[in-house]
């Protein structure tokens, strides 16, 4: 038996709501798989590679949008890491010194031991997983901010990192990971491995992170840590957990970076990079504050700043000018979400 | 009708067997002071139980009791018959004690249904079962009267009123035996108040306990069975509500005794210092009506969501009024900040002490000056630190806050004390117009007699002061004139002869045209 | 009417579990540390001193490690001092106030001075105030956008930090400028003996007292004798209740990240001196200098949530840091020195930061 609601004045719904029949759950079942920030990055990225392309005509081709993909993806791959680390409230500004650890880790026993691929990338996912837990736990455990604590890890990777490098470079890498990288081994049917296994783990997170409790309690914990709590959710463990994944992450990704580079690794690989992840995170729509983001944005976000990065190179502009571009658009994107808050809550 | 006067003569509670939660001589202190002493609780199986008692009678801490976030010193718990011990809100939760508070604990960027089910998700193979869960949503909306669309909305773009529907639904998914409400319709219109009573009812009907607090005594006839009147920490009785009057719920509130103890105050003539004419904000308040003289204190009383704290704000310029005026001696004002309006004269004792008033770790001289640097300093940029000590240290002394030295840090210090320096920081400048809000909540006797005379001496400087507060007594005592606030407009005005239970009955809106409660 | 019981969870803010009265000398001493910032790192600063002294005595240091050593390592103080200084400001002013752009700041305002005094022969004061102003007007920036938009001060400061990077590279098209004038400018980081008492003690750089000194102080004198430093305070403390005080706390907000703008002008000035060139990537090489810069504020008792922090323990921070580094500089051969600094640092950093949060919950904050 439903209630007359007809009877009560409703400021929630339009005046010509008719009263709502049993509701049968199907369709949608949560909110928007796409939200009205990542449609205007889609655009956004849509309108510069127009441009683009009718500036260079080599930009559309193949040979340059091929390297964009591979490129994008290790800032993509950690920035799915940092999108669950953000949702939570937290941040991590210490993955660029972790990529340096495990690239130059992996490096070494690529030149050294001479792994396989498999074994290469299981060790650099190990290691950074190790890195990522020593971040989670601190921070989960610790009780202290996110930011603190991993301005200090980073600059025990850092030291860590070149310890282990020992004398300036590593040399002579050989070429297994030639599968990640920008080479014809490195793509099938064109698109480039690295980019593709990206998007298939962006898709495991999306869905994770829509369609699991664990994952929806990442946006509770971001919401009101107090109130998840209260409901019984686990908190710290989850905290752990997103650190751990941005860690295997960061081991993956180290591997692309590895595979991107030549057969020198530098001691300078990843320097930057944490900065690089969190800009693709914040222009793809995900709030600083916690409780609200996706992945998508953020593989958005990151394609986006690479399109720039690479127009800019293509457009023989001063390579410099693409940081300038990358920090214009964080304040728009950003600008744009508080506008659209303040709107939402005015209503 | 039944005259009801002592716990003795309480209407005897019925056999344990009917019970569903029995509580029997409890105890609750903190540090030196008693919140509650003795106190005796029977709700029984689907009945609406309502608990009244003044501001600071104890049933807060009642609640907190059975609701786990607080443990008894001494007493005992019986739940449908067995003897428990509730130590913890995941204890309680697991009986099927579930309360919903004023604040409701939601997160607002995720859907009703998450809400509901955050940390009992259904799942099906890993993942959550997103139509399961939503056709169990759809049910508890929909007997919440609630759209059933709404399982899939975000919960911070409902209203406030809808998100308190929300945590009843969230309470409810986790099969709850007792319901507590806390203030429930506070917040509600009269249209969603009657979509609540249905829905408690409909409650009741199926078995589960509600116990209702409420100020809004009128209301109770509609919904509650019986009564429990706490006072000063004990339960005076539990009544039929059938048995009783909102006269006489009042006159047991307060112990059938008078405001006393009234000095003899002469309210000097003249214009109205501050006028409040017509005073309209959109959906806070409209129509409000307020006249204070100089060397005048004027009481606004009224329960949360009667809209007058909104008032105060927006008379000291933290919001804007809609229509309507503010004339400070006959000159219309707009004060768009605190700032403007202190530099009229305007000076605001916020109302939660807390968030709105200390500078918790600073020192006491920190707190005073914090809002008269310009005074305190030279050229307006250099701290003049020997006047601030000596402004400091008056002010200790005529506040009598009790205090080594000006230096010490105003976190640690007692409610009381704390509320002395938040006092004393409005004092410095004499203002024009001082408005006081809840000046005495959480504050001990000695400090809250303290402050009253402060109040006073201020008036008698010449200040038009204005004290809006929930505590009734205190209302009276120190009001020369005294206006409710209810449903966000300025009603009944009492002068100095009024009784207690007259204005808590007009606040609790059972008056006649003389005022007087029905 | 009887007594009012309140009823309300105690409005009585919890004692602190441990009672002045009831203490033993031990454990008053332990309290003293742990939340006294300042005692605490005045003792580190000895125990590292000794450490060193130790191991110097020992034969274990590759050149000596002695009060000379100590007083020309203290080059290194100048920047980092004037920018934990900077952060300090910022992370005061509360809702989670922090600067990482002010390392691209100094970059760019290095630029600008070497602009100014390298190429258009503008007289050094003029210049100096010229980079100092400009330096502030990229703090108000970043200020606009926090206060008075309300970005989080993450997300703006890290985007001025690739703007102000950006511009500092392209605007003289990735050259330094090494003129002349500015290669003389090396001179302002030579050591000078101090003047009656200078026989006995070390030299001390001349960059000390040009640069650190008027800054510590005119800082200090903001933040403990004027009103703005009042207002800080307060908004930093509870923004809330600056607001029902009375208190500008948008205007307040964005100062604090003029404030730090001009003292990144101010260091970009020492920075060209240091390197006898206006390099673009001054600030930013590495890891930046807004890193060290907010270690050193959280080392010096600065709480991220703001309202706690004081110029003496930025600039104790500072000398262990400096002290620490320049130690372990001599503990080791040949980078590894410079690597082991890394970890010295990021130890430190956590360190201090669970330290914080353990006198949080056992003494109810520090000071």
């Amino acid at each position: 038996m439903s209630l007359g609601v007809n009877d009560r004045p409703d400021p929630g719904l339009p005046a010509s709501e008719p009263p709502p029949a049993p509701l049968k759950a199907r369709g949608r079942v949560l909110p928007s798989p796409i939200s009205g920030q990542e449609l205007v990055l889609i655009a956004v990225i849509a309108v510069l590679w127009v441009i683009l392309a009718f500036a260079t005509p080599a930009f559309f081709t193949a040979g340059s949008i091929q390297p964009l993909l591979v490129s994008t993806a290790p800032i993509a791959l950690v920035g799915i890491g940092m999108t669950i680390i953000i949702i939570t409230g937290g941040i991590d500004v210490s993955v660029g010194a972790a990529i340096m650890v495990c690239s130059v880790i992996t490096a070494k026993l690529l030149v050294d031991q001479g792994l396989s691929l498999p074994l290469a990338v299981l060790v650099s996912v190990i290691v950074g997983a190790l890195l990522g837990a020593v971040n989670g736990l601190l921070i989960a455990y610790g009780r202290v901010h996110a930011i603190i604590i991993t301005f200090g890890t980073a600059n025990v990777f850092l030291f860590l990192g070149l310890q282990i490098f020992g004398s300036n470079t590593v040399n002579g890498i050989p070429q297994t990971f030639d599968f990640f990288g920008r080479g014809v081994a490195g793509r099938t049917l064109g698109i480039p491995h690295a980019f593709l296994i990206t998007i298939i783990i962006a898709g495991i997170a999306w869905w994770y992170l829509r369609h699991t409790a664990g994952g929806r309690h990442f946006y509770a914990i971001g919401g009101d840590a107090h109130a998840a709590r209260l409901a019984g959710v686990r908190v710290q463990r989850r905290i752990l957990l997103a650190y751990v994944i941005t860690g295997l992450l960061v081991g993956l990704g180290s591997c692309f970076v590895i595979a991107q580079g030549t057969s020198t690794l530098d001691q300078s690989v990843g320097t930057g990079k944490e900065l690089a992840v969190i800009a693709a995170v914040v222009i793809g729509g995900t709030s600083i504050m916690g409780g609200r983001g996706s992945v998508l944005g953020t593989l958005l976000g990151a394609l986006l700043v690479q399109t720039v990065t690479s127009g800019v190179t293509q457009l023989g502009w001063n390579s410099q000018l693409s940081d300038l571009f990358v920090g214009i658009f964080i304040i728009i994107a950003v600008g744009a979400d508080l506008i659209r808050e303040r709107a939402r809550r005015a209503t | 009708m039944a005259a009801p006067s002592s716990a003795d003569e309480a209407v005897a509670t019925p056999d344990s067997g009917l019970a569903r939660l029995h509580l029997t001589g409890i105890s609750k202190r903190f540090g030196a002071v008693r919140a509650i002493r003795n106190a005796d609780l029977t709700v029984k199986t689907g009945q609406v139980h309502a608990l009244i008692g003044e501001n600071g009678a104890g049933k807060s801490t009642m609640i907190k009791i059975i609701s786990g976030v607080e443990s008894a010193d001494t007493g005992r718990i019986e739940f449908e018959g067995a003897e428990v011990s509730i130590s913890s809100t995941t204890e309680a939760m697991a009986l099927g004690i579930a309360t919903v508070y004023q604040e409701p604990q939601l997160f607002a960027e995720l859907t009703v249904s998450e809400n509901i089910f955050t940390g009992r998700e259904i799942r099906k193979a890993g993942r959550v079962d997103w139509a399961a869960q939503n056709e169990k949503v759809v049910e508890l909306l929909e007997l919440l009267g609630l759209p059933g669309k709404y399982a899939t909305v975000a919960v911070g773009s409902l209203s406030i009123a809808e998100q308190q529907q929300v945590s009843i639904a969230k309470a409810l998914a986790g099969n709850a035996k007792v319901l507590i409400l806390d203030e429930p319709s506070a917040i509600l219109t009269d249209a969603e108040i009657e979509v609540l009573f249905t829905v408690v009812r409909r409650l009741t009907a199926s078995g589960v306990s509600v116990i209702y607090i409420s100020h809004r005594l009128d209301e109770l006839f509609r919904i509650a069975q019986q009564v429990t009147v706490m006072r000063d920490g004990q339960t005076i009785g539990t009544y039929d509500i059938e048995d009783l009057t909102v006269r006489q719920m009042a006159e047991l509130m307060v112990g059938g005794i008078l405001s006393d103890d009234r000095p003899e105050r002469v309210v000097p003539d003249g214009e109205p210092a501050l006028v409040l004419s017509g005073l309209t904000r959109k959906g806070k308040f409209h129509n409000v009506d307020v006249q204070v003289k100089r060397g005048e204190i004027v009481g606004l009383y009224g329960l949360v969501g009667s809209g007058v704290s909104e008032i105060a704000a927006c008379i000291y310029g933290m919001d804007r009024a809609t229509s309507g005026q503010i004339l400070l001696n006959g000159e219309p004002i707009s004060p768009r900040s605190p700032q403007d309006a202190q530099k009229l004269g305007i000076a605001l004792l916020p109302a939660n002490r807390k968030l709105e008033g200390m500078f918790s770790f600073q020192s006491i001289a920190f707190n005073i000056s914090a809002g008269h640097l310009k005074l305190l300093s030279r050229f307006g940029v250099f701290m003049d630190r020997a006047r601030e000590k000596t402004v400091a240290q008056d002010m200790i002394k005529r506040l009598a806050v009790k205090t080594p030295h000006e230096r010490q840090a105003i976190g640690a210090m007692s409610g009381g004390n704390a509320q002395k320096v938040v006092l004393a920081r409005q004092l410095v400048e004499r203002p024009e117009v001082l408005v006081l809000a809840e000046p005495t909540q959480g504050v001990d006797v000695g400090a809250k007699e303290e402050i009253h005379r402060i109040i006073t001496e201020l008036a008698e400087s010449g200040s038009a002061v204005l004290v809006v507060t929930s505590d009734l007594p205190e209302a009276l005592r120190i009001s020369d004139r005294l206006q409710v606030v209810r449903g966000g407009t300025t009603t009944v005005e009492f002068g100095p002869e009024a009784t207690q239970v007259d204005v808590l009955a007009a606040a609790a809106g059972a008056v006649d045209e003389k005022g007087h409660a029905a | 009417m009887s007594a009012t019981v309140t009823d309300n969870a105690p409005a009585q803010d919890p004692k602190p579990k441990a009672g002045p009265a009831a203490e033993s000398l031990g454990s008053r001493l332990l309290r003293a540390l742990l939340t006294q910032r300042i005692v605490l790192l005045s003792v580190l600063i000895v125990v590292v001193v000794v450490v060193f002294f130790i191991m110097d005595s020992g034969g274990y240091l590759t050149a000596p490690y002695d009060t000379d050593y100590m007083s020309s390592s203290l080059i290194n103080a100048v920047p980092l001092v004037m920018l934990g200084l900077a952060e300090l400001l910022v992370i005061l002013s509360g809702r989670g106030g922090i600067d990482l752009s002010v390392g691209a700041i100094v970059s760019l305002a290095g630029m600008v001075f070497g602009f100014a005094y390298g190429q258009w022969g503008w007289p050094l004061w003029f210049a100096i105030i010229l980079t100092a102003a400009f330096g502030g007007l990229c703090g108000a920036l970043n200020g606009f956008l926090v206060a008075y938009i309300g970005f989080p001060a993450l997300i703006a400061t890290l985007a001025t930090y690739y703007a102000f990077k950006s511009l500092a590279i392209v605007i003289n098209s990735q050259r330094p400028i090494s003129t002349p004038p500015i290669q003389e400018l090396f001179s302002i980081t030579r050591s000078v003996e101090l003047p009656v008492i200078g026989g006995q003690l070390p030299n001390v750089p001349l960059g000390i007292f040009t640069f650190l000194i008027p800054t510590v102080v005119v800082v200090w004198l903001l933040l403990a004798r004027t009103t703005y430093g009042r207002r800080l305070y307060a908004t930093g403390t509870n923004d809330v209740a600056a607001k029902w005080s009375g208190l500008p706390v948008r205007d307040t907000r964005f100062k604090a990240y003029v404030y730090a703008g001009v003292i990144s002008g101010l260091v970009a000035v020492v920075t060209v001196g240091q390197f006898a060139s206006a390099r673009p990537d001054a600030g930013v090489s590495g890891s930046g200098m807004a890193l060290p810069a907010i270690t050193i504020a959280v080392l010096g008792g600065v709480a991220i949530t703001g309202g706690i922090g004081r110029v003496a323990g930025v600039v104790l921070a500072t000398l262990l840091i400096v002290w620490l580094n320049a130690g372990i500089l001599l503990a080791f051969i040949g980078n590894e020195g410079s690597q082991y600094q890394l970890l010295a640092l990021g130890s430190v950093l956590i360190f201090a930061a669970l330290l914080n949060g353990i006198t949080n919950r056992r003494y109810g904050g520090s000071r």
